[in-house]
């Protein structure tokens, strides 16, 4: 509906109203007419009267960051019926949880870098060494690929996270069967669940943290809007630079295997020879 | 006053707004007694009958969740009006961000070292592109969020999203 005589058109909120957008139209600076989509999520999640009620406790300064945060938890809620912005602080946490394991990852790594350097920077005296007890290497890097793989295969039984029971009700039912959900969701989402406070308790959690948070600056990380929910899915496929690991591991084995090989074969060359002299005796003396 | 599934009393839901509550009550299963303050909550955000579409929308086993959420969102929104569960958003993505930056610069101090300990420079070079490819870059592409960001000002794609999205696996 346009007002008569003027140029300008009603906002979107009031066109879904059908009614009169006035000059002092509350919701008319975050609902522009060119997108009806945004007030028909808010208005299906929250309904007009209560957004008008949030809008109405706070302060001039805060309305702007009050409706951006309401409008997008209306489109999240859109996209993922179920979990609305839930769904997005479980992917997060998850990422949160993967980094630090790989940071943790690295940083032992990196230690032991630091630890073989330092040896590798004392006097060569074999001497000393045997003195401290440790055999000199044949090969500076054997110190290092001997421990790399027990290291990395402690890492992934540590990354997984644990399992909770608790739902946010508090129920027995820990594990959402909906299906819709893969494994590792279940695993994230049961952790995110059990992280809430028992309802009756009403303990402090991490909300607490949001009432001192400053408008975050502009992300310049990539951002998409999800297309598809199938879109999610090579997020977790491609959570793994350990491929790095696995190649230099699968080198070390492959090599150990060969030499292996060459043993074996030798060892069974022998052995022919000296069946072969033992048959020979063995006729010798049946003639006999 | 009528009990709600199998047990005597009402479920929160319709206590809460004093009406009989009936065998097939879409909310008592989601809304025990016991539990006042979480329809409460829900109730002065959303509204009731916002989350009776809701709930109508999604499957039955999905209610569940889609209760625990809107509580969740709820309780977020009530203690902080301004930001609500946003701002636990905004936050984690800090968070994430952080731990790249800090994952970069060990992965940058690894690399260093390990090209010191290879012997040959072909080695080095062959080393230094994979940890810094899938080192620090791996992560990066997972850093990556498939989703918008609440600060961001991009027109909301109604024409791009998917409807019952995290129904389809």
């Amino acid at each position: 509906m346009t007002l008569k005589g003027g140029t300008s058109q009603a906002c979107a909120a009031c066109k879904y109203q059908r009614r009169r957008c006035s000059a002092e139209c509350p919701l008319s600076p975050y609902f522009p007419p060119e997108q009806p989509k945004l007030f028909q999520n808010a208005h299906k999640l929250f309904g007009v009267s209560n957004i008008l009620k949030i809008l109405k406790n706070l302060e001039p300064g805060q309305k702007n960051e009050a409706m951006r945060s309401i409008i997008y938890q209306a489109n999240m809620r859109d996209k993922f019926p179920v979990y609305g912005c839930c769904w997005i602080i479980c992917q997060l946490k998850y990422q949160v949880l993967q980094a630090e394991e790989e940071l943790n990852a690295v940083q032992a790594q990196l230690e032991m870098y630091r630890q073989h350097h330092q040896i590798s920077s004392m006097p060569d005296d074999g001497t000393s060494q045997l003195e401290l007890g440790m055999a000199p290497p044949s090969n500076g890097l054997s110190l290092f690929n001997h421990t790399t793989p027990q290291h990395y295969n402690a890492v992934p039984a540590a990354a997984l996270p644990v399992p909770q029971q608790q739902s946010y009700s508090n129920s027995s039912k820990g594990v959402y069967t909906s299906g819709y959900m893969d494994a590792k969701d279940i695993n994230v989402a049961n952790s995110f669940w059990a992280q809430q406070p028992n309802y009756a308790n009403n303990n402090n959690n991490s909300m607490a943290i949001q009432s001192q948070l400053v408008v975050p600056q502009q992300q310049t990380i990539q951002q998409e809007v999800v297309q598809d929910y199938d879109e999610l899915h090579p997020f977790f496929d491609t959570i793994d630079d350990r491929q790095s690991y696995i190649d230099s591991k699968e080198a070390y084995e492959s090599s150990s295997e060969e030499s292996l090989k060459d043993t074996t074969q030798s060892t069974e060359h022998v052995a022919e020879n000296e069946l072969k002299n033992a048959a020979a005796r063995f006729s010798l003396t049946s003639v006999n | 006053m009528a009990s709600s599934s199998y047990s005597n009393s009402p479920c929160a839901a319709c206590k809460f707004l004093r009406r009989k509550c009936m065998p097939d009550c879409i909310f008592a299963p989601y809304f025990p007694p016991e539990e006042p303050q979480k329809f409460a909550n829900v109730h002065k955000i959303f509204g009731a009958s916002n989350v009776s579409k809701l709930l109508n929308e999604v499957l039955p086993h999905q209610r569940e969740d889609a209760v625990n959420s809107l509580a969740y969102e709820a309780e977020a929104r009530i203690k902080d009006p301004v930001y609500g569960c946003v701002g636990a958003i905004s936050v984690l993505q800090r968070h994430v961000l952080r731990l790249q930056k800090e994952l970069e610069a060990t992965n940058a101090d690894l690399m260093r070292y390990a090209c010191n300990d290879m012997p040959s420079s072909t080695t080095n070079s062959q080393y230094g592109r994979r940890m810094g490819h899938e080192g620090a870059g791996s992560f990066g592409q997972t850093s990556g969020l498939y989703y918008s960001s609440p600060w961001n000002n991009e027109p909301y794609d109604q024409d791009s999203q998917e409807r019952g999205g995290d129904g389809n696996m």
